[in-house]
């Protein structure tokens, strides 16, 4: 009973105690952001991947395979599978309105049908919306909410419309790149993206703004189809309009992706259907209606199908896909079903052995394991360096201890065991362990939830910009407080000042009553 | 008022302290009895080892080993044959001290630091369970001592006559039958010195207290029904003035 009264009046009116607290307060709110930023990372990352990929893809680069869409019927049969869906992965440059040129990946998509298996629908930027963005709501920036100026005749709905079918309104195919791309427009601290209008002087003395809006313009994008070797067959050029841009919230893919109608590419890379020819055996013929030589034709002999790179699948709800073991086990059903349709295609389509079906998380296996390599090691460090707590706490306790050392010869004098005097500075630590490691969360979570925030104020205020979307993937940095591993460092914060304090505690109850007493 | 029968004896105590490679020795084979309401003082010099026998009556320390006889019986019970666990009890049910600087834990209030003594013998479940009542006996024996209306003080904010009665206050909250008292007005002022006497004499009267007293004054001395000279770790022979030197 006496340890927990002088526990609390120790608290409460000593300085060294606080000391204590700070140390283990910092070192367990430190682990804890550490923790949540980099156990954040991972689990965006984690379903970012899936985001523009899928969960499963069947894919065939450079020359790709015909038949898809018996393949997509045939998965799209399996109760596993929610949808399929083609897609035509390639590299290509585009030229903008300003003269920009960019390598990008152009990825040739059938709007509604790669929304199915996607994040798309919910990635199309320019579209109308109801209410600001959470920090958008004094300044409303964000031309989407209409207002007065160029954008306020906007007709977001046809723009929406015209980024999910990448298509005009005139049915014409069109491109949708990231919005990033362009660098015309300027993502502001809430998130809201204002399209650049840059201030120019007219002749006659006026001021006059560009509005630069991608949406309003075309762009020109050339691609180079490829042979079965890799091999560039011939440059494709095409001026294609802009639909819209999309907005995936991860850096590499807003800034070096665009989408483009599925036919389009096909085209463009000489993946469309085709009438399949035979040279005739001699260049002459004889015609027998006019009875001269006239040139000869090609014999069309057949139909060359369409053909795709990629063919996305999605699993069906139910299906946890997050867990390795269940992505892999649905990957090797979709290999399952590949082969069939391999089988039933023999020689018209790249064979079981060789097609690459792979998960999401095959697709980013390397980057996953960086991330989870990343954050043990940091978890590591950190630790070790919060271990050095346990001694700043001994050291504090054990000055304490010589402080109360007349204390102890009192309670002894008045009855108190060895081991009641240890328990009683067991207690306080506990108690400072406690109270430290509850600050530490508290000041952890304060953090977590607002690290966007304080991350912008730093650069606002002190031009500290530690996170730098172009090195770290996300244009936010990921957060995740897990509360599990939250009371994991919790309990390690109060063992340490446990373990901090228990050479102190041995040696205030070994301590001869006698000594303490006439300690001055 | 005296009764008959040691209720607390000592016998051939010798206590040898090492100050580095040195032996001092403070006891040199010294012999006291108190009995039951008695109140002794043991009369002697700085360094003449009052305190040390004071510490070793009470339990805090054991005399040295390996001397002929060397015992001290607290009802009859020798205290060397106690455990650790024993001692402690016997300090916590048995035994009150005072001491000249008070001792009191500067955190905690007048109140607090009398029923800390309570809290160290019943442990957590039992204060709990007897808070009320050792509350009322605090409160009690403060008003005793003129002190009701500090108990909410810090021993910061008390003069040192106060500190003094509080001390005592927390010595006879456990009520235990043997008060060892060291110097307890060695720190005071005469007149305030006289009235923590007093308090000491009215509360053996009222409780039946075996009082064990150390002073270096003659003054303070003459208030026990008996004193002990103490001179060179032992007691000062017959006829040295003061010596066994029973009250009237």
């Amino acid at each position: 009973m006496y340890q927990l009264l002088l526990t609390r009046k120790y608290l409460t009116s000593k300085v060294m105690p606080l000391l204590a607290m700070a140390a283990v307060t910092l070192s367990v709110a430190t682990v804890l952001v550490t923790w949540s930023v980099m156990g954040g990372f991972l689990n965006t990352l984690l379903s970012s991947g899936r985001t523009l990929i899928g969960d499963v893809s069947i894919h065939w680069p450079n020359v790709g395979f015909p038949y898809y869409d018996d393949l997509i019927e045939r998965l799209e049969a399996d109760p596993q599978v929610a949808a399929a869906a083609p897609l035509i992965e390639t590299f290509g440059v585009v030229a903008l309105p300003d003269d920009q040129v960019h390598g990008v990946v152009v990825k040739g998509v059938d709007g509604p049908s790669y929304a199915r298996v996607s994040g798309f629908d919910d990635s199309v930027w320019w579209r109308p919306i109801d209410e600001p963005l959470r920090k958008d709501r004094e300044t409303r920036e964000d031309p989407r909410l209409g207002g007065e100026g160029y954008h306020a005749g906007t007709d977001w709905n046809a723009l929406l419309e015209s980024g999910l079918t990448l298509s005009e309104p005139d049915g014409e195919a069109a491109v949708v790149p990231g919005i990033e791309l362009s660098g015309w427009n300027f993502r502001r601290a809430s998130g809201v993206y204002v399209p650049g209008a840059p201030a120019m002087s007219s002749r006659d003395g006026r001021t006059d703004y560009l509005n630069l809006f991608l949406p309003d313009g075309e762009l020109t994008l050339h691609l180079m189809p490829l042979d079965s070797r890799g091999r560039g067959v011939e440059t494709v050029t095409r001026t294609v309009p802009v639909a819209n841009e999309f907005h995936s919230g991860i850096f590499e893919a807003d800034s070096r992706t665009m989408f483009a109608r599925l036919d389009l590419i096909q085209r463009m890379m000489k993946m469309d259907a085709a009438e399949k020819i035979v040279a005739p055996a001699s260049p002459f013929v004889f015609d027998p209606a006019s009875g001269e030589l006239v040139q000869a034709q090609p014999e069309v002999v057949g139909v060359d199908p369409a053909r795709v790179t990629t063919v996305l699948v999605r699993a069906a709800e139910g299906v946890p896909v997050e867990s390795e073991a269940a992505i892999a086990a649905f990957r090797d059903r979709v290999a399952d079903i590949y082969a069939e349709f391999a089988e039933a295609h023999q020689g018209e389509v790249p064979s079981s052995m060789s097609i690459l079906v792979r998960s999401w998380r095959d697709q980013n296996r390397s980057m996953i394991a960086a991330v989870e390599k990343e954050t043990g090691l940091v978890l590591f460090v950190f630790g070790l360096v919060c271990f050095t707590t346990v001694f700043l706490v001994l050291a504090i306790f054990w000055s304490m201890v010589s402080e109360k050392t007349k204390d102890i010869g009192i309670l002894r004098s008045l009855g108190g065991s060895t081991a009641g005097i240890a328990a009683l500075w067991l207690q306080y630590g506990a108690a400072v362990g406690t109270v430290g490691s509850g600050v530490g969360l508290i000041a952890a979570w304060l953090v977590v939830r607002n690290i966007n925030e304080i991350h912008e104020w730093l650069g606002q205020n002190l031009g500290l910009v530690i996170w730098d979307p172009a090195v770290y993937y996300f244009f936010e940095i990921p957060s995740d407080m897990d509360w599990s591993k939250a009371a994991t460092v919790v309990v390690a914060g109060v063992l340490t000042c446990l373990i901090g304090a228990l050479i102190p505690a041995v040696r205030a109850g070994a301590m001869d009553p006698v000594r303490a007493l006439r300690f001055e | 008022m005296t009764e008959t029968g040691p209720i607390i004896s000592a016998t051939n105590l010798h206590k040898t302290y090492k100050m580095g490679r040195v032996k001092v020795p403070v006891l040199r084979g010294l012999s006291v009895s108190a009995r039951k309401g008695e109140w002794v003082a043991i009369l002697g010099a700085s360094g003449s080892g009052k305190s040390t026998l004071l510490h070793l009556l009470g339990g805090l320390d054991r005399p040295d080993r390996g001397h002929k006889d060397t015992a001290i019986h607290f009802e009859g019970k020798p205290l060397g044959k106690m455990s650790r666990h024993e001692l402690d009890r016997y300090r916590a049910t048995q035994v009150g001290f005072v001491f000249q600087f008070y001792h009191l834990l500067p955190e905690l209030r007048v109140l607090e630091n009398v029923t800390v003594g309570a809290m160290v013998r019943h442990g957590l479940t039992g204060f709990l369970g007897a808070k009320h009542k050792v509350n009322r006996r605090a409160t009690e024996l403060l008003d005793a001592f003129g002190l009701g209306h500090r108990l909410r003080h810090r021993p910061g904010e008390l003069s040192g006559g106060e500190r003094q009665r509080v001390a005592i206050a927390r010595a006879l909250i456990n009520q235990p039958r043997l008060l060892l008292a060291d110097e307890p007005t060695g720190n005071l002022d005469r007149k305030t010195g006289e009235a923590i006497l007093d308090s000491l004499a009215a509360l053996r009267e009222k409780l039946a207290l075996t009082v064990v007293m150390v002073t270096h004054d003659q003054h303070v001395a003459d208030r026990a029904d008996r004193v002990i000279r103490l001179a060179d770790g032992v007691v000062a022979p017959e006829g040295v003035p003061g010596a066994e030197n029973a009250s009237p």
